[in-house]
């Protein structure tokens, strides 16, 4: 098999994945009313709400009275050493953020609409805050422009938790709600997460904590060094499957015994995104195509073994720079670590994939031999407050008397589609108990459905290999891949369902809504399909 | 009087069709995904193209040659059968994406012949067969966990279980080969499992144990199987694996005049693939294999003479082998199951018809069919053959001696089941 040459790191492409888009020069005041700057045709006005979290509108003159209330994704709540792949510079601020980027927020001033968002108090895992400081936000709106006649909430990421929250918790104040690429409730994401770290740790660096970070300056200097020591894993595989697709070596930081290092490195990287429910399809790798002019069972090899490896890779870049960081926020939030696999049983949890995936995973006997790794490491144990603390953050219980409109990418790394379904799962069982009820009280007309679930898939085939057969990874991520990779055009697909829905009380459905759908392009209405679970909603 | 019969005959018409309408309205509408008044269209994932194509990318075309065969002569229930192939590389994440493509764009009435094992577990879980109801028929692999009716309540057998095969010829060896050492090359994914429990259940003992990862298979990874084969002193060497891995075997072991007594599984021997592949039909001669039909040479077969014909006029140019047949028989039992279905057919209709029905259906195949409301299982039997230089397989002995078997701890028998005749034609007339 020939080795390929990359033209960028592949755990750089991560590296937009947290960097949020600060957009808006609205006027930074700390004040309880707005302070406009009355332009026209559109006028941008700041303040802060009470809790001192900075908010930014934007209104046109022709402001039609629906508002879009905007929640942006995860920012980290420190800062982050320059020289560290993708996320090294990052300062923590707190710039309000009306739109998912400014195309959007431009299309959507020039159909009427006003938008709104806040940068909130605090950054990291800030749920609870947040959702206080969008209730204020939208009084202090509906105060300042008071032609104001309908909100909706939509967000992105953790954005996504928060506006589906606002839509469980405030059916009175919003018409509708869009929450895209979504977390769901943090013990399962931080699952995720926390597997994916662990994974790294016990295959490739065990000098990666992982979590129990010290208290103070310490601990924050244990999380940058994971940081580090996970990029540096990773970037010395990416090398290692590089010179060596089929057989690539173990980094020298790896202690797994000498039988195990006789299985290529690659598989044991398949099976830490398959152990935390991380897709094998990632921005640049389908997980189904090798270069063209390959023999046809190197080609095959390379289809069903390489290609899937390096999604993993590019995959786990994100996912696990999630879980160093996210990890330290939020043990700081709980009182200690909280992320505990004494009891997880990974064989179980790959059970269901390992066939799928067995030339990955380098046959039965290699998924045998990782797997036997996995049980006899040592395990990861948690404070009990600090757990039933991060249990105490907000939730979703999936129950919304509102029209939500759910979207995301089925191959999303960081907030894998299992989130999406996980609250579809729940309000579907919300919405057969009210049919129940409804029955029993005589009705026999259907319930409304509140819940649109709409799908980003990843085309069959999109690796771009170069000339000389190296897969290009200069290329922008493929559709339905990457986090929150969302096109204009979807987003103001969603927008527009978000203003129908607002208007008539439901969701858009039948023929129109397809035809929207696509129009907007790679957005798919199927009421059968499930996403993978998330692990944290399997048995372990 | 013009005028009264005028009146009269607007009365009657208004009565006509007062009455029809109360007629229509008083039938069930039936519409059902895939079946239109004219058309009943069905869905496969093979792979078409790529190192494991050879032969498989055959089954398809033989199974549309059957079909074309039926819509000549009336269809089904006047309607014509059509099959839509999507190639999927034999990689499972593209069985997803295409089989999503057959039941969501093509809106196929059902799957028939979907290969594959890591394939269409993968295919079942993702794309949610069983939970849309799609009726997964004749699935092409012999995993024995498709028997799980719970799992895989839409989902049928064709072949028997690898379970079973590995049981038989786990008997075959005691019987024939007691006393020599003996090796294994096998697929190291569920395909090969299935085959290695239940050797290990029999009481098996290999000397040599080689497993191999599917798509890793080449000239190169044959020679490392081989230099085992040849180091452990192996005398018969059991393949367990796809045809793409048969040949660089072969190839590879005759190269190096390695020659012990070969046993090849059914999956991976079919001559004329191999000789495709560059097996010299004479490394074959002798080789032994477990086989659920008749040679496909063998024209007193009524089946066999049948089919070629069909093959011959719907399929022209295409070598009749061992997958043309087993495409055509597919074809013929979708044939059976969608008349079985009824002339109104529903998804719903045509499983309970696999359930009710299916175990009487025609088959080439020697051995019993298992289905019913409680099992999903197809053929349940093999006997043993042996391969001639010509390329050709006689049954071992002589004469067919059929073991039947469970893929669990039942025992391995000597059936007398007598197969059902060939429809006349070759064209069902069941309900």
């Amino acid at each position: 098999m020939r080795n390929f040459k990359f033209k960028r790191s592949l755990t750089l492409v991560a590296g937009t994945a947290l960097a949020a888009s600060l957009l808006v020069a609205a006027p930074t005041v700390a004040s309880a009313n707005p302070v406009c700057d009355g332009k026209v045709p559109v006028q941008t006005c700041g303040g802060a709400t009470s809790d001192g979290a900075p908010y930014a509108m934007m209104v046109p003159a022709n402001f039609n009275g629906t508002v879009y209330l905007y929640s942006h994704g995860y920012r980290p709540n420190v800062a982050i050493p320059a020289g560290i792949p993708g996320y090294g510079g990052y300062t923590v601020t707190n710039t309000p953020q009306p739109g998912p980027n400014e195309a959007v927020i431009g299309a959507l001033l020039a159909k009427g609409y006003g938008v709104v968002g806040s940068g909130f108090a605090r950054q990291g895992w800030n749920a609870d805050s947040a959702i206080k400081t969008n209730v204020e936000l939208v009084g202090v709106f509906k105060k300042q422009f008071t032609k104001t006649t309908k909100v909706v909430a939509w967000g992105e990421s953790l954005g996504g938790f928060i506006t589906q929250a606002l839509a469980e918790k405030h059916p009175d104040l919003f018409s509708a709600a869009a929450p895209l690429c979504m977390a769901s409730n943090v013990d399962a994401l931080m699952t995720m997460a926390g597997d994916a770290v662990w994974g790294l740790k016990t295959f490739f660096d065990p000098t990666i904590k992982g979590g129990s970070y010290s208290a103070g300056a310490a601990g924050y200097a244990e999380a940058m060094g994971d940081l580090v020591k996970i990029f540096t894993v990773l970037g010395s595989l990416q090398a290692a499957l590089a010179a060596n697709p089929t057989a690539p070596a173990w980094p020298a930081t790896s202690k797994v015994p000498d039988a195990i290092k006789a299985i290529p490195s690659r598989s044991a990287l398949v099976m830490v995104a398959l152990m935390a429910g991380i897709p094998l399809q990632s921005a640049n790798f389908d997980a189904t195509s090798a270069p063209a002019g390959l023999p046809a069972s190197n080609a095959l090899s390379f289809q069903l073994a390489i290609n899937p490896a390096f999604a993993a890779l590019q995959n786990l870049a994100n996912a696990a720079a999630l879980g160093a960081l996210a990890m330290y926020d939020l043990e700081l939030q709980a009182g200690g670590a909280f992320f505990d696999n004494t009891a997880t049983d990974y064989a179980a949890r790959v059970a269901d994939e390992q066939f799928s995936w067995a030339s990955a995973l380098s046959g039965t006997s290699g998924t045998a031999g990782l797997l036997s790794v996995l049980a006899a490491s040592p395990r990861a144990k948690a404070n009990p407050a600090a757990v039933a603390k991060l249990k105490s953050l907000a939730s979703h219980s999936g129950k919304v008397e509102i029209p939500t409109i759910l979207f995301t990418g089925v191959a999303d790394p960081v907030t894998a589609a299992g989130n999406q379904q996980s609250v579809a799962d729940k309000y579907a069982a919300h919405y057969a108990e009210k049919w129940v009820a409804a029955r029993k009280a005589g009705d026999r007309k259907r319930p409304v459905n509140n819940q649109l679930l709409v799908w980003n898939f990843p085309a069959e085939k999109y690796t771009k290999y170069t000339a000389a057969g190296a897969p290009d990874t200069t290329v922008p991520a493929a559709s339905g891949t990457g986090h929150c990779n969302f096109t204009t055009s979807q987003y103001m697909a969603i927008a527009d369902l978000l203003a129908y829905a607002s208007v008539n009380g439901k969701n858009l459905s039948g023929g129109p809504l397809l035809t929207k759908l696509r129009k907007a392009g790679n957005m798919t209405y199927d009421r059968e399909y499930s996403a993978p679970a998330l692990k944290y909603y399997g048995d372990n | 009087m013009i005028r009264k019969t005028r009146r009269k005959g607007t009365w009657l018409a208004a009565t006509v069709l007062a009455v029809g309408s109360l007629f229509a309205t008083s039938l069930p509408a039936y519409a059902e995904t895939g079946v239109t008044s004219t058309e009943i269209k069905l869905g496969i994932t093979l792979p078409l193209t790529g190192a494991a194509s050879p032969g498989y990318n055959k089954i398809g075309n033989a199974m549309n040659a059957y079909f074309k065969y039926v819509n000549d002569n009336g269809g089904v229930y006047g309607r014509k059968v059509t099959l839509i192939q999507k190639n999927d590389e034999y990689s499972p994440q593209l069985s997803i994406a295409k089989t999503n493509e057959l039941i969501l764009k093509d809106k196929v009435f059902a799957l028939v012949g979907p290969l594959g094992t890591a394939n269409f577990t993968s295919v079942h879980k993702s794309v949610g067969i069983a939970r849309r109801g799609v009726p997964s028929l004749f699935l092409n692999t012999g995993f024995s966990g498709f028997a799980n009716k719970k799992t895989y309540p839409t989902s049928f057998m064709v072949l028997p279980s690898y379970a079973m095969e590995a049981k038989i010829i786990a008997q075959f060896l005691k019987e024939n080969h007691a006393g020599k050492k003996i090796g294994i090359v096998y697929q190291n994914d569920e395909f090969g499992i299935d085959g290695m429990g239940a050797f290990k259940a029999a009481g098996t003992k290999f000397d040599v144990t080689v497993p191999y990862t599917s798509g890793t298979q080449s000239a190169a990874t044959a020679q490392t199987w081989v230099s085992q084969l040849a180091a452990g002193g192996a005398q018969v060497v059991v393949f367990f694996g796809v045809t793409s891995a048969t040949a660089p075997l072969l190839a590879v072991a005759a190269a190096a005049k390695y020659a012990p007594q070969w046993i090849l599984g059914s999956v991976g021997a079919d001559p004329l693939t191999l000789r495709a592949l560059g097996v010299p039909l004479a490394v074959l001669n002798g080789a032994q294999t477990p086989a659920g039909n008749p040679s496909p040479n063998d024209t007193s077969d009524e089946y066999v003479k049948q089919f070629q014909e069909i093959n011959t006029k719907y399929n022209t140019g295409t070598s009749f082998d061992d997958y043309v047949l087993q495409g055509m028989n597919i074809g013929m039992m979708t044939v059976q199951a969608l008349r079985a279905a009824g002339p109104r057919p529903t998804r719903k209709g045509l499983i309970a018809a696999m359930e009710n029905k299916g175990s009487t259906f025609a088959s080439v195949a020697y051995s019993p069919l298992g289905f019913s409301k409680t099992s999903n299982v197809g053929h349940t039997g093999y006997y043993m053959a042996v391969m001639d230089a010509n390329g050709d397989r006689k049954p071992f002995g002589g004469k067919v001696t059929l073991y039947t078997t469970n893929s669990g701890s039942g025992p391995v028998v000597v059936s007398t089941f007598k197969r059902p005749a060939m429809p006349a034609k070759g064209l069902p007339s069941n309900s």
